[in-house]
């Protein structure tokens, strides 16, 4: 068996050994409710508000501006159903990108069904919103807007800066998942004027099972989980300790090496995108060119169905992913790429690399050894693919 | 439904058109459609009298939809005022077909749009002589399409994304750009493009690129991507283009297709 290769950051991430190392003792010895008014309900509450600060410190943020939540999906229900059920005397229009995660495009049709408009506004051909074309669906009646910091699956950025400062000051809440860039780009919300923000814990080589909502403050939400009025009453339940310590080592573990490791990151991408469209003939770059997260690199190939790709890559022993890795599940094509301006066909013919923290040079030249075999021979017993 | 199947009535007028053939005098005019790359000509006499079409016979040369079609628009306008004429829809006729396959609703247009140029020159006086069977021959074999087919939404987007000329390629830089077929000015047209944008979309109701040898080479060596068998059925986007409905002839469905820029040139 060859070594195995891991290039599918996107769909998990290993937490980091030094953020286990710190999580551990919070399992047993320094275990403790931050809600108990004795010694060991203390001790929990001084290290809840050390691990928020943490939090809030990574992206620039006051600490009482950080909720924590089970994960990014959680953030973003908070986010987005919690904003447009508080502000509906304003409104009932909320705009969202098409090139966002499935679970924002989830939130939407629930807002539908509960009464709000929402619209959805396309990227251009390399997955970018335009910020004059945002505002172009911008109505009396809008309270909300969503667009993803980076996309999780093509890893095109997004102007965030320019879109946040051409809502500030109209009434309209900006929320951005945040999710896909984490760790990767700088984020500092002291600087860009967003109202909303999520984060995954994991995502920064944390734990899983939590996240994190960034609310800048005065901005409003309704609670979407009821219970003990834990998070400032937005978010009820006894807080995960050990998982909180564990996302704010991570996330100081991630904001110190951010400048070297994505250079390190996107010298790696570089090499594989500039190698693979130099020798693998019908070989196109999705997203955008050089707005892109530096781990991320996705390619269709013209003839060959992305699934099969797959699998020849997992038969030696390299992981990517074909698509967004949730919808690897169904026979529908990812939305982001259609949106993108892609048929059907090529969003299928579509392989994604996403390099991570363990990622090394020899993985990219272990693709390359294998890669354009693999395409050759799928194109071989292909109808679609002709050689001109 | 496949694209085959056809009502007992639609298989009845295709096997025993009605009104088969052509009208000669001075109260004839005639209409004519058709585009000959994809083979279907369709021609429509009407003799009329006192303002009604007393009289009508159709020639064609195109698929069994546009045969029964044809056949069952003649019997539905016949006796009918000019004005009366105009008002019958592709619906109808599909209607007394007892419907049609959805892929070939267009071709009820093909009848519809014939008949209409003939009330137009009968009205404006113009004389067309019938076409010769040499030159309905040579138009080529299938079922085709109009040149009139009727995008929707089209209209409402001139000069917001859909373009009769592109004077300045460079206008469209790094615009997804869709190119429907209008031969070799369109092909060249989407060649050109490809200077200034990875993504240039070039629409055929065809299944191989009709077009001279020289040019298709270049444009299959090209990064220009064909669709063939498809046509271009709305545009819609919100205050300027965003994506267009695409119809596969070969499937028989429907899909969206996020679009910048549509060009339709001028013939």
């Amino acid at each position: 068996m060859d070594r195995e290769v891991y290039l599918d950051y996107q769909s998990a991430k290993p937490v980091d050994p030094r953020v286990v190392e710190a999580m551990l003792p919070y399992f047993t010895e320094r275990f403790g409710n931050p809600a108990s008014l004795h010694t060991v309900g203390d001790r929990a509450t001084a290290v809840l508000d050390e691990g928020r600060a943490g939090v809030a410190a990574f992206i620039g943020a006051q600490p009482d501006e950080v909720i924590f939540t089970s994960g990014a999906t959680e953030s973003n229900n908070l986010a987005l159903i919690g904003y447009a059920n508080r502000a509906k005397r304003e409104g009932a229009h909320v705009i969202i990108s098409e090139v966002e995660h499935i679970s924002l495009h989830n939130i939407g049709k629930f807002l539908e069904k509960s009464g709000f408009r929402v619209t959805k506004v396309p990227p251009d051909q390399f997955g970018r919103i335009d910020p004059d074309k945002l505002r172009s669906r911008i109505t009396d009646d809008t309270v909300l807007v969503s667009v993803g910091w980076a996309s999780n699956e093509i890893g095109t950025v997004q102007p965030i800066s320019r879109i946040a400062e051409m809502l500030r000051g109209t009434g309209v809440a900006l929320h951005v998942d945040a999710v896909a860039a984490e760790g990767l780009l700088p984020m500092d919300m002291s600087a860009v004027p967003v109202d909303l923000l999520s984060l995954s814990s994991n995502d920064i080589y944390g734990p899983p099972g939590l996240g994190a909502l960034y609310v800048r403050k005065g901005v409003r939400l309704a609670a979407v989980t009821i219970g003990g009025g834990q998070e400032n009453g937005l978010r009820s339940g006894t807080e995960n300790m050990p998982a909180i310590v564990g996302m704010a080592a991570a996330a100081r573990i991630s904001a110190e090496e951010l400048p070297r490791e994505s250079a390190r990151l996107a010298a790696m991408r570089d090499r594989l995108i500039a190698a693979v469209l130099s020798t693998i003939p019908d070989s196109h770059l999705n997203g955008h060119p050089t707005e892109r997260l530096p781990n991320n690199a996705h390619f269709r190939f013209e003839g060959i169905e992305g699934e099969s790709l797959l699998l020849s890559m997992k038969d030696k022993g390299i992981a990517v992913s074909t698509g967004s890795a949730c919808s690897s599940k169904t026979l529908e094509p990812s939305h982001t790429l259609i949106s993108c301006g892609l048929l059907h066909q090529e969003a299928h013919g579509s392989l994604e690399f996403t390099f991570g923290r363990f990622s090394q040079d020899a993985d990219v030249d272990r693709v390359m050894e294998v890669l354009p075999d693999i395409v050759a021979r799928l194109r071989r017993m292909s109808p679609l693919y002709e050689t001109h | 439904m496949k694209s085959t199947q056809y009502s007992e009535k639609t298989l009845d007028h295709f096997r025993n058109p009605r009104n088969v053939g052509t009208l000669e005098g001075d109260d004839v005019a005639v209409g004519r459609v058709g585009n000959p790359v994809c083979g279907d000509i369709m021609e429509m006499f009407i003799r009329v009298r006192d303002d009604r079409i007393e009289d009508i016979a159709f020639q064609t040369f195109g698929c069994g939809s546009a045969v029964a079609t044809s056949s069952m628009t003649t019997e539905l306008v016949k006796g009918m005022t000019l004005d009366e004429a105009l008002t019958v829809t592709r619906r109808d006729v599909a209607d007394a077909l007892d419907g049609l396959p959805p892929i070939k609703m267009h071709c009820s247009n093909l009848a519809a749009d014939a008949l209409h140029d003939a009330i137009k020159n009968y009205r404006s006086g113009k004389k067309l002589e019938p076409m010769s069977t040499e030159e309905i021959a040579g138009a080529g074999t299938g079922c085709g399409v109009s040149v009139a087919t009727v995008v929707e939404g089209i209209a409402d987007y001139a000069g917001r994304g859909v373009y009769a000329a592109v004077p300045d390629v460079t206008q469209l830089a790094d615009k997804r750009v869709l190119i429907v077929d209008k031969g070799v000015a369109s092909a060249r047209l989407a060649l050109a493009l490809t200077e200034v944008t990875p993504r240039v979309i070039f629409l055929t109701e065809l299944d191989a690129l009709g077009l001279p040898e020289e040019l298709a080479t270049q444009v299959k060596r090209s990064d220009v991507k064909v669709l063939f068998q498809s046509r271009l059925a709305a545009v819609r986007g919100e205050g300027e283009v965003e994506k267009v409905l695409i119809h596969d002839l070969d499937e028989d469905n429907d899909y969206e297709l996020f679009v910048d820029a549509v060009v339709m040139l001028e013939p």
